[in-house]
C-alpha cells in the first residue's frame, strides 16, 4: 500500500518532539452492500475507501491526525498535526521496519469479491420469499447483505510492520408481522470475518425463517410483567449482557479514569462461582477476531473471571504502558479515521455443567429471554438496561406465553453474583458495539444462564 | 486538488443518454481536544473528502462512492453505479428533483470559526476540565471534557440542473463528570453545540454536568408506582429519535409505522406540537437545501396533538402521490450512502410554563433526568417502549431525593396523550430539541 521508506519518514516526522511511540495506520477498504426492502432490491452500493492515520503518544496524551489522501505531503502534514499536541523537545528514533507475520486466522476460502453481484441479490430474494412464506401475518421484509475487504498496514516507531487483510460478511433479515392492531418485529443477522463459505453454515433462508418466526411468535405476546423475578437467558443472549454490563467496565480506559465499578477489585470475588468469562480474539473467522489488533499487538485470549473472581482488565498500548503491564491486544478502531480505543473482541461466558432443560424445569416462575435487543451501561455506576426482543413467561418450569415490552435493569456486580445456574450449551451473537463514536464488530457468547433475581420493567401484572 | 464542484460536475457529465445522475461531493475538517487531570488527553485532526454518485437508468437505482477521488475516479464511480443499477429492480418512483431555487442561510458558516487555531482549542479544553473539577468537593475528576469544531463544505449537482453548494461551521463542548461519595460514584452529562467555539458558553455546561452528578449521589431504587412525571430536555429528547422513525414516510409506506393510518386524528394531547424546521437560525441541523437539493422548510407534523402528515424526500413524495411534495427532508449520512428521509431541526414547540411551574404541578411525582436503552428498548414500529430511568423525587414543589434503577414502560401514543404541560425551556441537543414536558401519569417500576 505504501512504500516502507515513506512510512519511516512519516514516523520520524511524527516523533519530531519525541513521545513514547509513533504509529501509522493505513487502510484500504472495498465494500458492497445490497438492500432488499418491500419486495424489491432497492439499492446496491459499492465503495472504495482509503486513508491513513498518524498517532504519536506521550504518557496518556496522544495526538492523532488522519487524511484520506495518501500522498507524501498529506502524510507528512498529518504527522506534523499529530505531534502538535506534544510538549517534548528531543526527536525520537524509528527502528527499522520489519515484517511481523500473522497466522491468517480470518482467511476467506471463497472471497466475496469473486462472487457476482447477481448471486448476492439472489440470496436476498430467498430471504424475502422464505420470510413471507412463514405466515400471512408477515407484512414487511428487509434483507441487507454486506461484505467488505479491509486491507491494513500498521507500522510503528518500534519497528513493527504488519499487514493483515480482514474479509467481512453479514446477512441480516428484519421482518414485520401484523395481526389486527398488533405489530411485532423479528430480527436475525449472522456475521463473520470470512468469505461466502460462511453462508453455507448460515444459509439466508434459515436467517429469514428465524426472523419471521420471531415476529409472528411475538404477535401472541402479552405485556411483560414488572418487578423482581428470576430470568433465564437462552444460550447466546447472556453473552450480550456480559459484554455490555461487565465487559465495558473492565476496559482499562474506564478503570484508568476511575470510572469503573471494578476498579481495584482484581483478585476479588465479583460474580457467582459459576461465572467463568473471557475475551478471546483468537477463534478462526470470528466476527471480533484478528491476527493483530489495530495497534499491531497479537490477538490474545484474556481471562476476565475465574469462578467468579476478577482476573484482569482489557488493555491497549497506552493504558498498558501507564499501568506497567502488557497490552492484551484490545486496541481497536473503526477505521483510519479514528485513534484506537480499548475495546472487546469476542467476549464469552464459558459453559458449565447443567443441562439447560433442567435450568428451565427448576424455575417455578420467571421470564425466559431468547433474544436480547441490545442495551446500555454506565461503566462508572455499573447500572445497565437491556431490551428483550423475544421473551416468554416461565410458569411451573414450563415455557408458556410470549411477552413483549420487557427490559432488564440492574447493576453489573449484583446481577453477576445472582447467577445461580450455568448450562452446558453455548451459542454466540454478532453485533456492532458503539464506543467513543466508533463502531466495532464484536462477538459475544454464553451458555443458558439463570439470574435468580433481576428487575424486569414491563407494563403487565 | 480538484474543487468539489468540479468533481460533482465530472459525474454529471459522465451520464449516458437517458440516465439521471446526481453527485454529492463533500469535505470536512474536524478537530477534537479532550483534557484529563490537567493535561491534554487526546487531540484528533480529521480531514476527509469524498464523492457519492446516484444513478437512475430505466427506473433502476445504483450508488457508488469514492474517497478523495480524482475526476477520473469519479467517472469510475459513475460506471460502478451504472453496474449496480442494472441489478436493482425498476421502481418508477426513483426520480431526481428539479432545481427549485433556495434561500441561503448565511449564518451557517462563520469565517472566524473556520480560522480558529489549535492552541485556542487546547487551552479551552484544559480550562474546561480544570473548571469542572473545581466546583464541588465531591467532583474531582471527569470522565470526559472535550472541545471540538468542524468546517464542512458540500456541493450537489445533477442532470436535472441542480448545481449548488454551501459551507458550515460547528463547534461543541461535552462534559461528563464523576461525583464520588464513599463507595458510590455517579455521573453527570452536559453538552452544547454552536456555530463557533467563541460562542460556546462552556462554564454553564460544566456547572450543569457537575450539578447533575452531585444530585444523583445517594440515589435509591423507588417502589413501583403510578405518578406524575416531568422529563427534562435531556430525558425527553431520547424519545424524539423514536418519533422521527415513526414519522418517516418511507417507514409509513412500507408498513413500519404505528402512525400510518392516523393522519387527521388527535393522537397526542393539545399541548403537543411537533415541528421539523430546517431553517431555524439557531438550529444545529439547519441547511439551505436538503441532501437532494430540495429547499429546506418548516413542517408541522403534529399540531395541538393532531397528526398532519409525515417527513418526505423526493422518492416518498412521488410514491405517496396525490400532490404530496418533498418536505425537504432528504438526509445524507455522508458521501458513502444514498440519501434517505431524516430530520433537520426536529423539536417539540415550547409552551408558556417555566420549568419550576411544571415541577410544582407534578407534586409527589418524579423529575426524569436521563433515560437509557432507548435504541433497544423502544420500538418505532409498534410504539412500545420500556427504558431505564434516573431522576429526582418531587416533594414540596421542588425536585430533591435521587432515584435510580427504575424503568418506565408505555406506548408512544399513550405518552403523547398524557402530556399535560410543556415548558418554555426549549433546548437543542444536536438536531433534536425539546422543552421540559409534564406527563400526567406514568408507571415507574422499581422494587
Amino acid at each position: 500500500m505504501l512504500d516502507r521508506d515513506l512510512v519511516a519518514q512519516v514516523l520520524a516526522a511524527a516523533r519530531r518532539k519525541g513521545g513514547a511511540f509513533a504509529e501509522v495506520f493505513v487502510e484500504e477498504r472495498s465494500s458492497t452492500s445490497i438492500r432488499l426492502d418491500d419486495g424489491k432490491v432497492e439499492e446496491l452500493t459499492t465503495g472504495l475507501d482509503r486513508g491513513a492515520g498518524v498517532r504519536v503518544t506521550l504518557g496518556t496524551t496522544y495526538g492523532y491526525a488522519y487524511s484520506n489522501r495518501l500522498d507524501r505531503d498529506s502524510l507528512l502534514e498529518a504527522a506534523e498535526a499529530a505531534s502538535a499536541a506534544l510538549r517534548g523537545d528531543a526527536p525520537g528514533n524509528v527502528v527499522d521496519l520489519t515484517d511481523r507475520e500473522g497466522m491468517g486466522r480470518n482467511r476467506a476460502e471463497r472471497p466475496a469479491a469473486d462472487v457476482p453481484a447477481a448471486t448476492k441479490v439472489g440470496w436476498l430474494r430467498d430471504v424475502d420469499r422464505v420470510a413471507r412464506g412463514v405466515g400471512p401475518e408477515v407484512i414487511q421484509v428487509t434483507g441487507v447483505y454486506g461484505d467488505s475487504l479491509q486491507r491494513r498496514l500498521i507500522a510503528a516507531s518500534d519497528g513493527r510492520w504488519i499487514r493483515e487483510d480482514r474479509p467481512r460478511i453479514r446477512l441480516v433479515a428484519q421482518v414485520v408481522a401484523k395481526r389486527g392492531d398488533v405489530i411485532q418485529t423479528g430480527w436475525c443477522g449472522p456475521a463473520a470475518c470470512a468469505g461466502v463459505e460462511f453462508l453455507d453454515l448460515h444459509p439466508p433462508t434459515e436467517t429469514a425463517d428465524k426472523a419471521a418466526r420471531r415476529a409472528v411468535t411475538m404477535l401472541d405476546s402479552i405485556p411483560a410483567p414488572a418487578g423482581e423475578m428470576a430470568v433465564v437467558l437462552a444460550d447466546g443472549t447472556g453473552g450480550v449482557l456480559f459484554h455490555e454490563a461487565v465487559g465495558h467496565p473492565l476496559e482499562a480506559d474506564a478503570v484508568d479514569k476511575e470510572a469503573s465499578v471494578y476498579r481495584g477489585l482484581i483478585g476479588t470475588k465479583c460474580a457467582s462461582d459459576l461465572v467463568n468469562g473471557v475475551d478471546d480474539a483468537t477463534p478462526a473467522n470470528g466476527w471480533g477476531s484478528f491476527d493483530f489488533d489495530d495497534e499491531g499487538e497479537p490477538a490474545q485470549r484474556t481471562v476476565l473471571f475465574q469462578e467468579g473472581v476478577l482476573q484482569g482488565f482489557l488493555y491497549d498500548r497506552l493504558r498498558a504502558d501507564k499501568a506497567g503491564v502488557a497490552s492484551t491486544g484490545n486496541g481497536r478502531r473503526e477505521s483510519y479515521a479514528f485513534p484506537p480505543v480499548v475495546r472487546m473482541t469476542n467476549t464469552n461466558i464459558l459453559p458449565g455443567a447443567t443441562d439447560p432443560d433442567d435450568i428451565l424445569r427448576s424455575t417455578e416462575r420467571g421470564v425466559y429471554v431468547t433474544s436480547l435487543g441490545g442495551g446500555q451501561v454506565n461503566p462508572a455506576t455499573g447500572d445497565f438496561v437491556f431490551g428483550c426482543a423475544e421473551a416468554f413467561l416461565i410458569e411451573g418450569g414450563q415455557i408458556t406465553t410470549p411477552v413483549r415490552g420487557a427490559n432488564l435493569i440492574g447493576r453489573a456486580t449484583e446481577v453477576m453474583s445472582a447467577v445461580d445456574a450455568v448450562g452446558s450449551d453455548f451459542d454466540s451473537w454478532e453485533g456492532v458495539c458503539g464506543k467513543d463514536g466508533q463502531g466495532a464488530p464484536v462477538g459475544s457468547g454464553s451458555p443458558t444462564l439463570r439470574i435468580a433475581r433481576i428487575t424486569v420493567g414491563g407494563t403487565g401484572a | 486538488m480538484p474543487e468539489l464542484r468540479e468533481l460533482a460536475m465530472a459525474a454529471v457529465q459522465a451520464a449516458a443518454d437517458g440516465e439521471h445522475v446526481e453527485a454529492y461531493a463533500e469535505e470536512n475538517r474536524q478537530t477534537e481536544v479532550s483534557a484529563l487531570r490537567g493535561e491534554v488527553e487526546g487531540m484528533t485532526f480529521a480531514e476527509s473528502r469524498g464523492v457519492g454518485v446516484r444513478l437512475i437508468a430505466d427506473d433502476r437505482l445504483g450508488y457508488a462512492w469514492a474517497a478523495d477521488p480524482t475526476a477520473a475516479e469519479v467517472r469510475d464511480a459513475v460506471a460502478r453505479a451504472r453496474e449496480n443499477a442494472a441489478l436493482a429492480e425498476p421502481d418508477e418512483h426513483h426520480v431526481l428533483p428539479e432545481p427549485q431555487g433556495f434561500e441561503e442561510l448565511p449564518g451557517l458558516f462563520r469565517e472566524e470559526s473556520a480560522r480558529a487555531v489549535a492552541d485556542d482549542k487546547v487551552r479551552m479544553a484544559l480550562e474546561l476540565e480544570a473548571y469542572a473539577v473545581s466546583r464541588d468537593p465531591r467532583v474531582t475528576k471527569v470522565d470526559l471534557a472535550q472541545v471540538g469544531d468542524a468546517v464542512s463544505r458540500s456541493h450537489l449537482a445533477s442532470t436535472t440542473g441542480i448545481d449548488a453548494g454551501y459551507a458550515r461551521t460547528d463547534a461543541w463542548v461535552v462534559v461528563v463528570t464523576l461525583a464520588v461519595e464513599g463507595d458510590e460514584t455517579q455521573t453527570g452529562f452536559s453538552y452544547t453545540i454552536e456555530r463557533g467555539l467563541d460562542q460556546v458558553a462552556w462554564q454553564p455546561i460544566a456547572d450543569e454536568a457537575v450539578g447533575r452528578a452531585v444530585a444523583m449521589l445517594g440515589a435509591t431504587k423507588p417502589i413501583t408506582a403510578k405518578v406524575p412525571v416531568v422529563m427534562d430536555p435531556f430525558a425527553a429528547s431520547n424519545f424524539l429519535g423514536v418519533l422521527a422513525g415513526a414519522l418517516n414516510a418511507d417507514n409509513v409506506l412500507k408498513g413500519r409505522s404505528l402512525f400510518a393510518d392516523m393522519v387527521g386524528q388527535q393522537v397526542g394531547s393539545e399541548h403537543f406540537t411537533l415541528v421539523d424546521d430546517g431553517r431555524r437560525p439557531d438550529g444545529p441541523g439547519s441547511c439551505p437545501f436538503d441532501g437532494e437539493g430540495v429547499p429546506s422548510g418548516r413542517t408541522e407534523l403534529f399540531t395541538a396533538g393532531t397528526l398532519n402528515g409525515f417527513l418526505h424526500d423526493t422518492y416518498t413524495a412521488h410514491r405517496t402521490g396525490g400532490g404530496q411534495r418533498s418536505t425537504g427532508n432528504a438526509k445524507r449520512g455522508g458521501f458513502k450512502s444514498t440519501p434517505g428521509v431524516g430530520t433537520s431541526n426536529f423539536f417539540i414547540e415550547p409552551g408558556a410554563l417555566p420549568f419550576g411551574a411544571l415541577v410544582e404541578k407534578a407534586e409527589g411525582g418524579v423529575l426524569i433526568q436521563d433515560v437509557s436503552g432507548v435504541h433497544s428498548g423502544a420500538n418505532p414500529i409498534s410504539g412500545e417502549f420500556s427504558v431505564g430511568a434516573t431522576g429526582l423525587r418531587i416533594a414540596g414543589g421542588a425536585a430533591g431525593e435521587p432515584l435510580r434503577e427504575m424503568t418506565i414502560a408505555s406506548t408512544l401514543p399513550e405518552m403523547l396523550r398524557s402530556i399535560s404541560g410543556v415548558g418554555d425551556d426549549l433546548r437543542f441537543l444536536s438536531g433534536v430539541g425539546t422543552p421540559s414536558i409534564l406527563i400526567g401519569e406514568m408507571t415507574l417500576a422499581g422494587v
